[in-house]
């Protein structure tokens, strides 16, 4: 076994151990969800806006706020409620009457972690205005266009749809989301751990932040330094396909998301090479939502094209 | 759980059946009494009625208890111990009934009833195998009795109900459905279909049978060594095939298809009967033939199995007959050579087998059209012997021969006598009594061909010219490129000595010229006892009746008797020679693994296109799963092998090794160096697997 650890270690880099300390710090928060904060981590570390969906109280907001925290980046959070306007996200023009001008005063878009709580409980307009922000990495507001931070992510949270007053997100959107988790009831154990201790929310603000915003940008960029090799992306295009047969498949920009997304995994896992395994549990976190439209029977579906498709 | 499980020889082999003790299941269970039923029908033709019925019997009742495993007295009477007392019993009975046990009758029926035996005891799943080897057997005993095309049709759907049964022991854990096992043995039996075909040319023959097939039939229709006034007509009414003739060119003229049988020259005043002394033709015999400058013509004669010696022949036969074979067809007319001889032609101009023809025989043959037979010898007395009987015949021949100038005159004025007197030529002529000559000639004067040969003959010899009887066949029907004679072409004839030889006289064609031109149908129009394929009318039943028998021909000619000698033909004519039987053994494995090659083994070549590490990777997968640890198809390489380290922890380290090494060579970047080194070291280790596992003690037991 130690040849084993000693073969991966060799492989490792330098600005793994500051992500590793981040892993760490999450896992403390939000306790025995370690696969959703890979998840998360490397949906982070590929540039990818995620979607989380379940119930209320299981942890969801804690999760982006820890993450935000810990990745020490500016973060700022909107509760979407079923009278939000677009201008309440993106931001407005103020005409200041003593400059004589339309000034702008930016949303709460303009930092770099967007906290979007229960985004399908606004109507699809303000929906929309964010979605817009997610995909152009701007806004333009009375033919003014304003770029937004390098780093900008938004997490969103949502209610499983069968809930009263939910407004569900149209697939086109849905799309704009690399990954769709979902928290789930912790297990007998740490539900016992957490009533004990209670409530992980107040820890958040008192993380310690190992790592900035260039930090994270080049770890990014590492991770997708991955190698991959053919039997990989030959289970990659397998899954893909299996995907196409049964109904709405996976299009070729999500199957570059899955590329991306396996690498980071695999980064994160301190590996120089992407695993068959990675791109199998990154998978139903990928391919859920965006099949379904709802990340809890798309997870169901994903795992039984994961059961039909032969493992390199 | 720790299940110790120590090496044993057993594991090493394959186990077809795993559940040793389980019971048979309905559904083996009917199938096989379906293969049994297909297999035992063909037979009950052959059997004895209570044989058969027996035999059936038992499957029903085994069948019956499937359905009510309850029954009591079906239970004791398939038990072991019963079933044993009825084979027994049935050996007894068949020994009474034929008189006899070795041979091939009681044998097969002693087996007809072992198998259905064997199938009324069967509780055992692992009997199924045992019972499908029998059933095999006891399929092929079929061919003890017929070997035609019909036969070999009707054990079709035996050999499919045998390779169904086959392909459901395979599957007894996962039931299919019939038609995929349907699909599968069709594709299976045809993919051996080649390979049956090239043993069937290779696979070396036997000189002769493997054993003499007992007379299957003594009641064959044929002529015999005498005849009386009646016989030949009898014979005509048959429509049985006597032989067929393939002429390698063209077919002589109706009126010289003469086809010699037997010399008759023994008459007791009402019958004729064959002489007591015969002697070997020899080479001056053959070389008269030769000498009369008649066109010379060479067939092959294919003959049932007539249970008789005699071999027929065109007039005059100039040539030994000689078993066939390609080469023989090559130097057909060598006349002296004996080399292959199958028999003798005599001075009579007679031919016999060495034996009687108790297996359908093919042989070469070759005649100088001609009507005369040269006599190498004097006419021996009993040509001329005549009982005192017919008198009123002798004193008539006394008289013409008187009117008449030479012996040859003479045979001509009895010619015209019967063409211009009113003789009737029917098939069913009135009966004669004790004078049979006098009440034809001067009574009747009707008759077929047999009293007119017989009254000729006897008018030749009241003035002391020698004459026999010849009786065999003449003429014959044409069905596309070989001649039919059938036993209504059956014909007596006359042969008078005049001049130093022995000359054809026919007096049915002084009669009857139609019969000889055209043939019996043409020379009989109006009566019924004509049989139906001699007879002229076209129509649709007489058509297929005749393709019919061109097929079967063929059968018996490119099948039935493929023997050592058309084997032989076959090394000489791809250039082998004496094939060694060493050569043939690799000529048959060198194509059937081609054929097996390209059927199986194309997924193979393809995996070779894989890279080096895929390989082994596959080879390690395939011996983990033979040994019961079968990777699933969604496990991940490391969690396989962690699993194969569960079951054989002695061998972590090389599981380990392989682990790391495999994700290194399939999934990580890594130089050519590198991957030589540690692909070699990878088949190290999975060769010593492979050497090592069956010893290994296993932690966790096979799944």
């Amino acid at each position: 076994m130690s040849l084993l650890a000693t073969q991966r270690s060799v492989s490792s880099v330098d600005a793994h151990t500051p992500l590793s300390h981040v892993k760490a710090q999450l896992e403390t928060v939000l306790l025995g969800k370690s696969q959703q904060i890979m998840l998360a981590l490397s949906c982070i570390l590929a540039r990818g806006h995620l979607l989380i969906e379940d119930v209320p109280g299981v942890g969801k907001t804690t999760l982006a706020h820890a993450l935000s925290a810990s990745l020490g980046l500016d973060w700022k959070r909107v509760q979407f409620t079923s009278d939000l306007l677009p201008a309440d996200v993106v931001g407005v023009s103020i005409y200041n009457s003593e400059t004589r001008r339309f000034e702008f005063k930016p949303g709460p878009v303009f930092t770099s972690i967007l906290l979007a709580d229960e985004i399908n409980r606004a109507p699809a307009k303000a929906q929309s205005a964010l979605l817009e922000a997610m995909e152009e990495r701007q806004v333009t507001v009375d033919g003014v266009t304003h770029p937004l931070d390098e780093q900008f992510f938004v997490i969103a949270t949502q209610n499983p749809n069968d809930q009263l007053g939910a407004f569900t997100l149209p697939e086109s959107q849905l799309d704009r989301f690399l990954i769709g988790i979902q928290i789930g009831y912790p297990d007998a154990a740490t539900e016992r751990k957490l009533l004990e201790h209670g409530d992980r929310r107040a820890q958040a603000s008192q993380l310690s932040k190992p790592l900035g915003a260039r930090a994270l940008g080049e770890c990014s960029d590492a991770a997708q330094q991955m190698h991959m090799s053919s039997p990989v992306f030959d289970y990659i295009q397998a899954l893909i396909l299996a995907t196409r047969n049964e109904g709405v498949g996976l299009s070729p920009r999500a199957g570059l998301a899955l590329v991306r997304l396996s690498r980071s995994y695999a980064y994160l896992h301190e590996r120089s090479h992407v695993l068959p395994e990675d791109v199998r549990d990154v998978f139903a976190a990928l391919a859920g939502h965006r099949m379904t439209g709802s990340v809890k029977s798309g997870h169901i579906k994903a795992r039984e094209i994961l059961d039909k498709v032969a493992m390199p | 759980m720790t299940i110790r499980k120590g090496f044993s020889w057993r594991n090493l082999l394959p186990v077809l059946n795993p559940g040793d003790n389980s019971r048979m299941d309905a559904r083996t269970l009917y199938a096989l009494s379906c293969l049994l039923v297909l297999v035992q029908l063909p037979h009950t033709l052959n059997m004895p009625i209570w044989v058969s019925a027996v035999g059936l019997s038992m499957v029903g009742a085994r069948l019956a208890l499937l359905k009510n495993p309850k029954h009591k007295l079906l239970g004791w009477l398939l038990s072991p111990a019963s079933v044993t007392g009825i084979a027994a019993l049935s050996a007894l009975a068949i020994k009474w009934d034929y008189g006899y046990i070795i041979g091939r009758d009681p044998c097969v029926a002693f087996l007809f009833i072992l198998v259905a035996a064997k199938f009324a005891e069967v509780r055992r799943a692992i009997d199924a195998t045992l019972l499908l080897c029998l059933c095999a057997f006891l399929l092929l005993t079929q061919y003890f009795y017929s070997q035609t095309i019909i036969a070999a049709i009707v054990t079709l759907p035996a050999v499919v109900a045998l390779a169904y049964c086959l392909a459901i022991l395979r599957d007894a854990k996962s039931p299919q459905n019939l038609i995929f096992h349907l699909k599968l043995i069709g594709k299976l039996l045809l993919q051996g279909l080649p390979i049956a075909a090239l043993l069937f040319f290779v696979f070396p023959r036997l000189p002769g049978p493997l054993w003499s097939l007992p007379d299957s039939s003594t009641a064959t229709t044929g002529l015999s060594d005498s005849m009386s006034p009646g016989s030949i007509g009898k014979l005509s009414q048959s429509d049985a095939v006597a032989f067929r003739v393939e002429f390698d060119n063209d077919t002589p003229e109706p009126n010289q298809l003469y086809w010699r049988g037997i010399v008759l020259s023994q008459f007791d005043g009402r019958s004729w009967s064959i002489s007591d002394q015969k002697f070997h033709a020899s080479a001056t015999y053959f070389n008269k033939v030769q000498s009369q400058l008649k066109p010379s013509i060479d067939y092959t004669v294919t003959l049932p199995a007539h249970q008789q010696r005699w071999l027929f022949a065109l007039d005059a036969a100039s040539s030994q007959p000689k078993n066939y074979n390609a080469s023989s067809r090559q130097q057909a007319t060598a006349s002296s050579t004996t080399s292959r001889a199958i028999g003798t032609v005599f001075t009579d101009g007679q031919i016999l087998a060495r034996e009687r023809v108790t297996q359908p025989l093919r042989y070469r043959q070759s005649s100088s059209l001609s009507d005369v037979i040269p006599a190498v010898h004097k006419p021996r007395a009993d040509t001329l012997h005549l009982p005192e009987k017919n008198t009123r015949t002798i004193r008539f021949a006394k008289e013409l021969r008187a009117r008449t100038s030479s012996d040859r005159a003479y045979a001509k004025e009895v010619l015209r006598h019967f063409n211009q007197q009113p003789f009737r030529y029917t098939l069913e002529p009135q009966l004669l009594g004790s004078t049979p000559v006098d009440e034809f000639l001067f009574d009747t004067r009707e008759g077929f061909c047999e009293h007119y040969a017989s009254a000729f003959v006897v008018l030749m010899r009241a003035v002391g010219i020698p004459a026999r009887i010849v009786t065999g066949y003449q003429g014959g029907e044409i069905n596309n490129d070989y001649l039919i004679v059938r036993q209504s072409n059956a014909h007596a004839w006359a042969e008078v000595y005049l001049d130093g030889v022995w000359q054809r006289a026919d007096p049915t064609a002084a009669v009857a010229p139609s019969r000889v031109e055209q043939g019996l149908a043409a020379a009989l129009p109006n009566e019924a006892s004509v049989p139906r394929l001699s007879r002229q009318t076209p129509g649709l039943i007489r058509n297929a009746l005749l393709r019919w028998d061109t097929l079967n021909y063929h059968w018996q000619r490119l099948v039935i008797d493929f023997d050592d000698d058309s084997q032989k033909s076959f090394w000489d004519a791809i250039g082998l020679g004496k094939a060694a039987l060493w050569q043939i053994c690799i000529i048959a494995l060198l194509i059937t693994s081609l054929w097996s090659a390209w059927v199986i083994g194309l997924p193979r070549w393809q995996r070779s296109t894989l890279e080096r590490q895929e390989r082994h990777w596959n080879r390690l997968v395939k011996t983990l799963g033979a040994h019961s640890l079968t990777r699933q198809h969604t496990e991940s390489a490391a969690d396989f092998l962690l699993r194969a380290c569960e079951h054989w922890p002695a061998c972590t380290s090389q599981f380990m090794r392989l682990s790391i090494a495999f994700e290194q060579l399939r999934f990580q970047a890594i130089d050519e160096g590198q991957q030589k080194i540690l692909n070699t070291q990878l088949l190290k280790d999975i060769v010593w697997l492979q050497l090592t596992l069956p010893f290994r003690r296993r932690a966790l037991p096979a799944n």
